[in-house]
């Protein structure tokens, strides 16, 4: 496949990089609908505690408008720990409807975060990532190359850690309406 | 599974080195240092060493999930200056990065340095000069050890497409992602090699790729005891930001600490079996509770990471910590290569040339 010119002034090779995935788009879809009923999902880590506090937030609010919040804290991914959390997160891409998963604020969370949503949205259910702002190019980046460059994000402010708590209530409560309508839901 | 490389077409060059690197630098696929060229005679040296046809797909590598076949990996090795000998291990440590629990989505794209650090056991250790005696980890400057190390590290950034602040969030990055690749000095070892405890035998060539955060440096000359110098390096393992302790439990990853031969000989007068060393690290790899400061306690707690002593484990398990003997007969010094945690030590042996 290659070749170098007899005279040698040409070096010729095979270009050292390989093409990236992500040609391809897969679907997304909406609730189109009233979330009261509809059970809901929210994924975190365990690790942030400002998100933690927000998906605390959030349960509450889903529940008021009578949604059925299912909250999965989702654990490590290698060795056992990886093999039940692949476990939890079908079982809980199952179980929901539509669901959040977050939250990207560091380059491994924000591809696993993606990476958890895309599970939900090729089950064909609406999936919002939620990500800070600082890490949207590359949640952007993850969900093309996972084949779901379509895959809806919730940008959230950044750094959300280290905000005081009643500062992070107030976030809470003015993204939920965004996250409710990212999910083509209807409170 | 076959494949194609070259899926971009083929680069032309001037043939002269200052162009080719002045090329590499403006379209992306160098690491910033000079590369040799991969010519047609370079790589059919390489693809002729290796019992893989040149199309065979080791996998799509993150976080771009390029494909890597083995004819696009002799590419960039033979760019890294990779003899046909060693191309095997190039091979070897691709498959093992690949594996899925050595978490190559996550090490790749995450804010952390952490980067494949290669430990090289068997018999071609010395005809390929991987490096395993002073200046093992950087300055001794082996053909295999740099060039190994190397291919690696332009397989992940070419391959894969990962790039420091475009796909990689890597907030420092690390010397060693220029590629890092050492041997054990097996025979300084009071111990099995760490290939032969993992299953291998003595006459085997095997790469072990451990996700390592960077290169933690202890010193010592206070301890003439080896079980109170075992105990020093067991409270220095557990640092108060050791990445173990972000997680919620210590059950993956692991610690490889690099043992000099001239402490390997005296831990191994006290240890004579290197899983009661592994032991003796574990049982005081740990702090106090109260060393942390009361919100810090509170989320360690939190995670359920604080025991009915009220110890803060660093691991969950002895066989975490991996000793490995190597380096200078200098003394005085060990070296951490302390973890990512949410990766898996992987080992893949080189097939017989």
């Amino acid at each position: 496949m290659t070749a170098v010119d007899a005279d040698r002034t040409v070096w010729r090779f095979p270009r050292p990089t390989a093409a990236p995935r992500g040609d391809t788009a897969a679907p997304t879809a909406t609730l189109d609908g009233p979330i009261a009923g509809r059970r809901i999902g929210l994924r975190h880590e365990g690790s942030w505690r400002s998100w933690l506090l927000i998906v605390d937030d959030w349960v509450g609010r889903l529940r008021a408008h009578g949604a059925e919040p299912v909250v999965l804290q989702a654990g490590g991914r290698v060795g056992i720990d990886g093999v039940r959390t692949h476990h939890d997160i079908t079982v809980w891409a199952d179980e929901v409807e539509a669901g959040i998963s977050g939250l990207g604020t560091c380059g491994s969370c924000t591809s696993n975060s993606v990476r958890d949503a895309v599970t939900l949205e090729a089950l064909g259910k609406p999936a919002v990532v939620a990500v800070c702002g600082e890490f949207l190019q590359h949640a952007r980046n993850m969900a093309r190359y996972l084949g779901h460059a379509d895959l809806k994000i919730l940008e959230l402010p950044y750094p959300l850690e280290a905000r005081p708590a009643d500062e992070l209530r107030e976030i809470a409560e003015a993204y939920y309406p965004r996250f409710v309508d990212l999910l083509g839901g209807r409170r | 599974m076959t494949g194609s490389a070259g899926s971009g077409g083929f680069v032309e060059v001037a043939a002269d080195p200052v162009a080719l690197y002045e090329l590499s630098l403006a379209e992306g696929w160098g690491d910033g240092a000079p590369l040799l060229p991969p010519t047609e005679d370079r790589l059919e040296a390489l693809l002729g060493a290796t019992p893989h046809d040149r199309g065979s797909v080791l996998g799509d590598v993150p976080p771009r999930f390029g494909t890597a076949t083995v004819e696009l990996v002799a590419v960039n090795a033979a760019m890294a200056g990779v003899e046909p000998r060693a191309f095997g291990h190039v091979l070897a440590a691709m498959q093992a990065v690949l594996e899925p629990d050595w978490n190559a989505f996550g090490l790749t794209t995450t804010t952390s340095s952490v980067c494949p650090m290669l430990i090289v056991n068997g018999p071609s250790r010395d005809v390929l000069g991987i490096d395993y005696r002073a200046g093992c980890l950087g300055g001794a400057g082996g053909r295999g050890s740099m060039t190994i190390g190397r291919a690696v590290s332009l397989c992940l950034r070419n391959i894969g497409g990962q790039r420091a602040g475009e796909t990689s969030r890597t907030v420092f990055g690390q010397p060693a992602r220029f590629g890092l690749c050492f041997g054990e000095w097996e025979e300084r070892s009071p111990w099995p090699s760490l290939a032969s405890r993992r299953g291998f035998l003595p006459s085997q060539d095997v790469v072990m790729v451990h996700g390592g955060k960077g290169t933690y440096p202890l010193a010592d000359v206070n301890n003439d005891d080896p079980r109170d110098l075992t105990y020093a390096i067991a409270k220095s393992l557990a640092f108060p930001l050791n990445n173990w302790y972000l997680e919620l439990t210590g059950d993956s990853g692991q610690l490889v600490l690099l043992v000099n031969p001239m402490w390997a000989r005296r831990l191994g007068e006290a240890f004579p079996r290197v899983e009661d060393f592994q032991q003796a690290l574990w049982d005081d790899a740990w702090q106090p509770a109260q060393l942390f400061r009361p919100l810090n306690r509170a989320v360690l707690d939190e995670k359920g990471r604080i025991d009915a002593g009220g110890r803060v484990r660093l691991a969950s398990r002895p066989d975490q910590f991996v000793p490995v003997v190597c380096g200078g007969l200098g003394g005085l010094h060990g070296v951490a290569l302390t973890t990512f945690v949410q990766s898996e030590m992987q080992s893949v042996a080189v097939p017989p040339s």
